[in-house]
């Protein structure tokens, strides 16, 4: 090879390992432009059929494969630590009941999603139950509707809730049924953020029973049993800080991390290729 | 027992030894299911098919099935070892479900010797490279007996792209004897179907050469005739699990696109994933148009798959081996590229999801995997492993593209100007031009005062 054509080589070899380089970083910020600005306040799918919802002050999440059968995962996003996503409370399908089948197991499930509603139908051969749920910015709402009069025994569950409707885990030893509402209120605290939590359950309509359960170290469900051919529980939360919270990782912060990885690693790359050069030049001198 | 044997050996009793102890769930799953059907005389196709209808009639998005999305002829490599375990144990089940995100149920005793048998192609098919590498390179050859990146994604793994690395370098060492035989190999090779950007660089070399394309064209028809009978008997499942399955896949895997796992947003990561494939398809008119023809062919087809691994918007951990025996024969490459899928298999699947069929023997032992388990649900729920994963998927795209320039700069830099190297033989020659150079330039060194 003339030394004209090694020089259009390494020319050519920079060029393209630049382009490489330029390619390989731009497109790290992929996650991060859809997060800003296509993300926000509306459903979106993914995985093999689950589905997220976030807007500044809700995160949810329906069906995720690592959340499990929690239809859906409601989580706040404080406002101090907008990018954490602290569990507000999940209906779970596989501890909850319609007219005695359970929902997770004993109904065929369809889901469909419209930019600001999730339309889940639970259908069996005698009836046909939707599930809507629809985020608004300072609630989120999950309605339970059918054609027919059903029964239901939903099982909301969080890890955990220091007080419900003012009472707090330390008077509670057993299950316990509370008075006849359309209102639920809970407490908790999260270690991490040196944080204390609030939450509210509105019913459209008063439950037949609703009864809380206490755990080790709080309560960590509220059951609500209903008849009716339609029921909605309006869900909101918010949390405030209470001490200094040590450094918040969460998921929601990867879009920022990976434009870093992508440059790190190019750089990395880029030091060694041109130490590689480096030392062949030198050794090619040396031996011519 | 000279050499060659004792490699051939050697890598055979390393890999029987391992095979019945080991796992991939979701992907033997998926052999010992098809193979069951394939049996049975069941199309494969309609299952998988049907099954993708029904997720996507219950999820709203174009979600699919991943099932046995393969070239037909891939089956008839494990039914007949399938049918001769039925012979031993029966027809009764011994893994039942295990698609993600289910965990098998396992029958013992014959767990072991199902996965040994579904094992054997590819036993066979890394033994079979072993055994044509020591015959040109024992040093090589032993590189690819006991490389650990191998031996774990064919018998610890169980997946099979051995077979698809053995027929591409058969096609590839045929090439110069036989075109039939070369295009043979190379169909068979298809069997992931990833090989298929291939097809462009032959068609290329021999345009012109009008029989040696014809011969080429009539071996690898052969190998489609089963791809033909199943677009008579049901074409639609068959488009739907080979076509639209696999090109309507989200981009991701051992690259620099895996940065889209955490966009969960499906509808728009299939519209980012064409951007890939876009530039696939210049860099390949790019290579095809510019060295296809000039270049020896063991460069030109890792030149092109090269362009792959770096434009091919799923570049899966297994995916090296197939290229990995010619990755050995060129002096261009640098065979260690496979430490990133190897660490990039740990960062994806935690190292007990292997170990299932030792795991499932016992109620302790489920509950240990269990436990571990949790504990990584959470490191990936939290996105740990997301980082590392990235970052390994681009140290893995640089890595290729190293490789990519090494090959192109060492082509433009004469091989392509030494007559009759376009051919294995002709790289041959070119390799002992190569020596003779060396020698000379090590006496004129050795004779300096």
């Amino acid at each position: 090879m003339s030394v004209q054509e090694r020089r259009v080589g390494l020319k050519l070899k920079t060029k393209l390992t630049i382009y490489f380089a330029v390619y390989i970083i731009a497109l790290s910020f992929v996650p991060l432009i859809h997060d800003s600005l296509l993300a926000q306040s509306r459903w979106l799918g993914y995985g093999t059929g689950a589905y997220q919802y976030q807007n500044q002050n809700y995160f949810i999440l329906f069906n995720d494969p690592y959340d499990g059968s929690s239809k859906p995962h409601i989580h706040v996003n404080p406002t101090f630590a907008p990018a954490s996503r602290i569990s507000l409370i999940e209906f779970s399908d596989w501890t909850s009941w319609v007219n005695d089948h359970n929902l997770f197991n004993g109904f065929n499930v369809t889901m469909r999603a419209d930019p600001s509603i999730l339309d889940v139908a639970y259908s069996r051969p005698e009836i046909v139950i939707h599930k809507y749920i629809e985020v608004s910015s300072d609630a989120v709402k999950v309605i339970m509707q059918s054609e027919k009069e059903f029964g239901a025994h939903l099982e909301l569950w969080r890890w955990v809730m220091t007080s419900i409707n003012g009472i707090p885990i330390s008077d509670v030893a057993k299950p316990l049924v509370i008075a006849p509402t359309t209102l639920i209120e809970f407490t908790f605290q999260d270690d991490r953020l040196q944080a204390l939590g609030h939450g509210r359950i509105v019913m459209s309509a008063m439950p037949s029973q609703i009864q809380m359960w206490p755990h080790e170290k709080g309560f960590n469900k509220i059951t609500v049993d209903f008849v009716n051919s339609m029921m909605s529980f309006t869900v909101s939360g918010s949390m405030e800080a209470v001490g200094t919270p040590s450094v918040p990782w969460s998921y929601a912060l990867l879009p920022y991390v990976m434009p870093i990885v992508a440059i790190t690693v190019v750089a990395l790359y880029l030091l060694v290729d041109r130490y590689g050069r480096a030392l062949k030049n030198r050794a090619t001198r040396r031996s011519s | 027992m000279e050499e060659r044997s004792r490699i051939v050996l050697l890598a055979a009793a390393v890999r029987v030894a391992v095979a019945p102890f080991f796992m991939h769930a979701g992907d033997v799953g998926t052999i010992y299911e098809s193979s069951v059907m394939a049996l049975k005389g069941l199309n494969i196709y309609d299952f998988v098919s049907a099954k993708t209808l029904q997720m996507q009639n219950a999820t709203g998005l174009p979600v699919f099935f991943e099932g046995y999305a393969y070239h037909p002829l891939l089956i008839y490599f494990f039914t007949p070892f399938y049918w001769v375990f039925t012979l031993i144990a029966g027809q009764g089940p011994v893994m039942i479900d295990g698609h993600y995100p289910a965990l098998p149920v396992l029958i013992y005793p014959w767990t072991p010797l199902l996965l040994l048998m579904l094992k054997v192609p590819i036993i066979l098919a890394d033994v079979l490279v072993v055994y044509v590498l020591a015959g040109m390179d024992a040093r090589k050859a032993k590189i690819y007996a006991f490389c650990p990146y191998v031996i774990f994604v064919g018998v610890v793994w169980g997946m099979f792209d051995a077979l698809v690395g053995l027929f591409l370098l058969a096609s590839y060492l045929t090439s110069s004897r036989s075109k039939f035989l070369s295009g043979l190999f190379y169909g068979l090779s298809l069997m992931k179907l990833y090989t298929a950007v291939l097809l462009p660089l032959y068609a290329v070399r021999l345009y012109g050469r009008w029989k040696e394309l014809a011969q080429f064209l009539g071996g690898l028809a052969i190998t489609l005739l089963p791809v033909a009978y199943y677009l008579v008997v049901s074409p639609k499942s068959i488009w739907n699990v080979l076509v639209t399955f696999q090109g309507g896949r989200l981009m991701g895997g051992v690259n620099l696109y895996n940065f889209i796992w955490i966009v969960q947003d499906l509808i728009f990561d299939l519209v980012v994933s064409m951007v890939p494939t876009i530039l696939l398809i210049v860099a390949l008119y790019y290579l095809i148009t510019r060295f296809a023809r000039k270049a020896p062919l063991l460069e030109s087809i890792l030149a092109i798959m090269f362009a792959y691994f770096l434009f091919g918007k799923v570049i899966n951990e297994q995916f090296l081996i197939s290229i990995f025996p010619l990755i050995l024969l060129s002096r261009e490459c640098d065979h260690r590229i496979w430490v990133a899928p190897f660490v990039f298999i740990f960062l994806r699947s935690p190292f007990y999801y292997f170990m299932l069929p030792m795991l499932w023997t016992s109620p302790v032992f489920y509950g240990y995997y269990l436990q571990a388990d949790e504990v990584w649900r959470q490191l990936q729920a939290a996105g740990y492993l997301q980082i590392p994963m990235y970052a390994v998927g681009i140290a893995f795209s640089l890595l290729i593209f190293w490789n990519l320039l090494q090959l192109v700069d060492a082509t433009r830099g004469g091989i392509a100007s030494i007559p009759g190297v376009t051919e294995p033989t002709g790289y041959r020659v070119y390799d002992r031009v190569l020596k003779r150079a060396r020698g000379v330039w090590e006496n004129s060194i050795s004779n300096r005062p």
